[in-house]
C-alpha cells in the first residue's frame, strides 16, 4: 500500500500540473457560466419567471457536465497504462520491487482524487459565479440537490476513467486509446441516443399523422390535445429508446441527474404549466437502477484492468 | 565457481503452447558471479525475453531461472530488490527533472525518505549528471539518458546489474564511457549481465559470454572457453615483431611441431599451429639469435565476427 501511495503522490502532482487538465477546467467553467447566461437572458428577454433559479443555473451546469465528466475521464486515463509502456518507463517502474497491484492503485486511487477535487471545485465556482451574476438565493433543498448532483458526477467521470483505463491496459499506443476512449463517449453521447430512436421507429412503423386543422388551431399549437395514437407511439418510442440505451452509462447519468433539477421551471404568467419537482429520496428511490448501474460500471472496468494489467506480461 | 544467475531449461512461447511463437527454447546459462556475462546475439535472438524473465516481466512458458539464489518466478519482488535492470530505451519522465526521477524510484526502491535525495546526488554524481541533477530529462541527449538509465540501476546498490543493449544509439565515445563505467563496476565486487548485438563490446568488456539465436544458446563460458574450439578448429596465431631492418630466420620456426603456416611481412611474422604452441615459441625466440631482434610476441585472438561465424556452423 506505501508503494501504491508513493506512485498516487507523484501521478497526482503529475496531473494537477498538467495543462490538460486545466485545459478541461477552463472550458468547463466557460461553458457552464456562458449556458447559465444564455438561458437566463433568453427568459429575461420572454419575460418568463423562474420559480427556482438556483436550479435552472444547476440544471444548466449538468447538460455541460454530461459532457465534460466524460472527457475528464478519458483524459486522465487514456495514458495511464499504454503511456507508461509507450515511454518505457513502466519497464523501469516494474522492475522495482513492488507488486504490480502498487501500479494501478496508485493510478486508480490519484485519479479518483483529481476527478472529485475537479468537479467539485468547478462545479462550485461555475455555481458560485453563477449565482452573483443573476443574484439569486440557495434553498437548504437546492444544497442538497448540488451536492448529489457532484457526487453523481464524480462517478460518472470516474466511470470513464475506469473504462479508460481498461483500454489503456489493453493497447500499448496511448493514441489508440485515445482513440478509443472518445470513440465509446461519442458512440453513447450522441450515436445511441439517435440510432436507439431510429430503431425504436424502424421497429414500431411510421408514426400516426395528426390532422392538419388540429396542429394550427387558434394558433396554439403548444396548448392543443394531441391524439392519444400520436402520444401513445412516441410513448412506445421512449420506451424502446430507453430499453437500448441501458448499456449506455450516459443515459443512467442523465436518468438521475436530470429530475434532480428538471421540472423546475414554471413557464408564462398564467402559471399554467407549474410541475412539481421531485423530492431527492424520491429520485433516488425511483432512479436506484440507474444509480446501481453508476457504480456498477466503474467497478466492473476496474476489475477487468486489474485482471488484463496484472496478468498482461511486459517484454 | 559461485553463481549469480542460473537458468535451466526455460522456455518462452509468446501466444498458445502449440501454436505461438518460441522466443526462448530450452536456454540453460550459468552467469558467475562477479564477472562481465555478455549476451549476445542478433536481434530477435531471444535476449530481452530472458532478460525479462529473469527480472519478472514476464513468466516463463516452462523451466526455471535463479537470480542471487532466488526463484524467478516465486521470489520476484526479492530478485527485483537486489537486481538493477537497465532496460532498452532507458524510459524516464520527461517532464521531470533526473533529481526528481530519481528520487521518485529511490522511493519504490525502499530507500527512507531522509536518505533518497542524498542517493539520488550520490549516483548522478557517479555518472557524471550531477550538474544536471535540476534540468528535465527531456532536454537530455541520448547518451545522457544512458547514463542517467545507469543510475537509476546504481539506486539500490544492487548486487547484480541487467543491461538490456545499452550503447545501442550512443555515439562512441559515450559507448567508451560506459564500458569504462562497467568495468568500474566491476572492480567494486558487481556482476554484471549485458546484452548487445555488438560482437566487439563482447570482446572488450565482457569476461564471460554467451551467444544465443533463435532462442537457443550455441556456445557459453568464459572468453577463453569460447577461443578454444575455434582455435582448435582454424589453428593458433601469433604475431611476433621484429627489430626494424633485422632479417629474422624462419626455418627453426617452421620446424616446431604443428606449424602450418610463417609469413613475414616487414618488421612482422605471423606464425599459425594446429595446436598451441606459445610455450616453445616463446622458449625459441628467447635464445639467440631471436632474442637479439624480436621485441615482442603477442598470441593473437580471433575476431569476434570469426568466432561467431564459427559458431553459427559458418567458415
Amino acid at each position: 500500500m506505501v508503494n501504491a501511495l508513493l506512485i498516487a503522490h507523484k501521478e497526482f502532482t503529475d496531473m494537477i500540473t498538467s495543462k490538460r487538465l486545466w485545459l478541461i477546467v477552463g472550458l468547463f467553467l466557460l461553458l457552464s457560466v456562458a449556458s447559465t447566461y444564455a438561458t437566463s437572458f433568453g427568459f429575461r428577454i420572454a419575460g418568463l419567471r423562474v420559480a427556482r433559479p438556483m436550479l435552472t443555473i444547476a440544471s444548466n451546469l449538468s447538460s455541460t457536465m454530461s459532457y465534460m465528466a466524460p472527457i475528464l475521464g478519458v483524459a486522465l486515463a487514456f495514458d495511464a497504462i499504454s503511456g507508461e509502456r509507450e515511454r518505457g518507463t513502466l519497464r523501469i517502474l516494474l522492475s522495482r520491487p513492488i507488486f504490480r497491484e502498487d501500479v494501478i492503485n496508485g493510478k486508480i486511487i490519484s485519479a479518483l482524487v483529481v476527478i472529485g477535487l475537479t468537479i467539485t471545485a468547478s462545479s462550485l465556482v461555475s455555481i458560485s459565479v453563477s449565482i452573483l451574476l443573476h443574484n439569486v438565493t440557495v434553498s437548504v433543498d437546492d444544497i442538497s440537490r448540488i451536492c448529489l448532483f457532484i457526487v453523481f458526477s464524480i462517478v460518472f467521470s470516474f466511470a470513464y476513467y475506469a473504462l479508460s483505463l481498461f483500454i489503456s491496459t489493453l493497447f500499448s499506443r496511448s493514441s489508440y486509446s485515445l482513440i478509443s476512449g472518445i470513440g465509446i463517449w461519442i458512440f453513447f453521447a450522441f450515436i445511441l441516443p439517435i440510432a436507439s430512436s431510429l430503431v425504436a421507429i424502424v421497429l414500431l412503423g411510421p408514426p400516426p399523422t395528426i390532422p392538419l386543422f388540429n396542429r394550427t388551431q387558434g394558433g396554439q399549437f403548444g396548448n392543443m390535445s394531441l391524439p392519444e395514437s400520436y402520444v401513445s407511439y412516441y410513448r412506445k418510442v421512449s420506451e424502446i429508446s430507453s430499453a437500448i440505451q441501458t448499456v449506455s452509462i450516459n443515459h443512467h447519468y442523465s436518468q438521475i441527474v436530470n429530475p434532480l433539477f428538471g421540472a423546475a421551471i414554471s413557464i408564462g404568467p398564467a402559471g399554467s404549466r407549474v410541475e412539481r419537482t421531485l423530492d431527492v429520496p424520491t429520485i433516488i428511490s425511483s432512479h436506484a437502477i440507474d444509480l446501481i448501474v453508476l457504480i456498477i460500471f466503474p467497478i466492473i472496468f476496474l476489475v477487468a484492468s486489474y485482471m488484463v494489467f496484472t496478468r498482461r506480461q511486459e517484454k | 565457481m559461485s553463481l549469480a544467475i542460473e537458468t535451466e531449461s526455460l522456455v518462452k512461447i509468446y501466444g498458445k503452447k502449440d501454436s505461438g511463437v518460441k522466443a526462448l527454447d530450452g536456454i540453460s546459462m550459468k552467469v558467475p558471479k562477479a564477472g562481465v556475462y555478455g549476451l549476445f546475439g542478433p536481434n530477435g535472438s531471444g535476449k530481452t525475453t530472458l532478460i525479462s524473465i529473469l527480472v519478472g516481466l514476464l513468466l516463463p512458458t516452462s523451466g526455471s531461472a535463479k537470480v542471487l539464489g532466488f526463484d524467478a518466478v516465486k521470489d520476484s519482488i526479492e530478485v527485483r530488490r537486489r537486481v538493477g535492470l537497465l532496460p532498452e530505451g532507458f524510459g524516464f519522465y520527461d517532464h521531470m527533472t533526473a533529481l526528481e526521477n530519481l528520487v521518485f524510484l529511490a522511493s519504490l526502491d525502499g530507500i527512507p525518505p531522509d536518505r533518497r535525495r542524498v542517493r539520488a546526488l550520490e549516483v548522478l554524481e557517479a555518472v557524471g549528471l550531477k550538474d544536471r541533477a535540476n534540468a528535465k530529462v527531456s532536454t537530455f541527449s541520448r547518451g545522457m539518458k544512458q547514463r542517467l538509465g545507469i543510475a537509476q540501476v546504481l539506486l539500490k546498490d544492487p548486487e547484480l546489474l541487467i543491461f538490456d543493449e545499452p550503447t545501442v544509439g550512443i555515439d562512441p565515445e559515450g559507448a567508451a564511457e560506459f564500458r569504462s563505467m562497467v568495468r568500474r563496476l566491476n572492480e567494486e565486487g558487481k556482476t554484471i549481465l549485458m546484452s548487445t548485438h555488438l560482437l566487439y563490446e563482447v570482446g572488450m568488456i565482457c569476461t564471460h559470454a554467451a551467444i544465443i539465436r533463435g532462442g537457443r544458446i550455441m556456445m557459453q563460458g568464459s572468453i577463453e572457453e569460447l577461443y578454444r574450439p575455434f582455435r582448435d578448429a582454424k589453428g593458433y596465431s601469433y604475431e611476433i615483431h621484429v627489430k626494424p631492418g633485422s632479417n629474422m630466420p624462419l626455418q627453426e620456426i617452421r620446424l616446431l611441431p604443428e606449424v602450418s603456416e610463417v609469413v613475414q611481412s616487414n618488421d612482422k611474422v605471423v606464425v599459425v599451429a594446429k595446436k598451441d604452441i606459445g610455450g616453445d615459441l616463446f622458449s625459441l625466440v628467447s635464445k639467440s639469435p631471436y632474442r637479439e631482434i624480436v621485441e615482442s610476441l603477442t598470441p593473437l585472438n580471433p575476431s569476434w565476427e570469426d568466432i561467431y561465424r564459427f559458431y553459427q556452423g559458418g567458415v
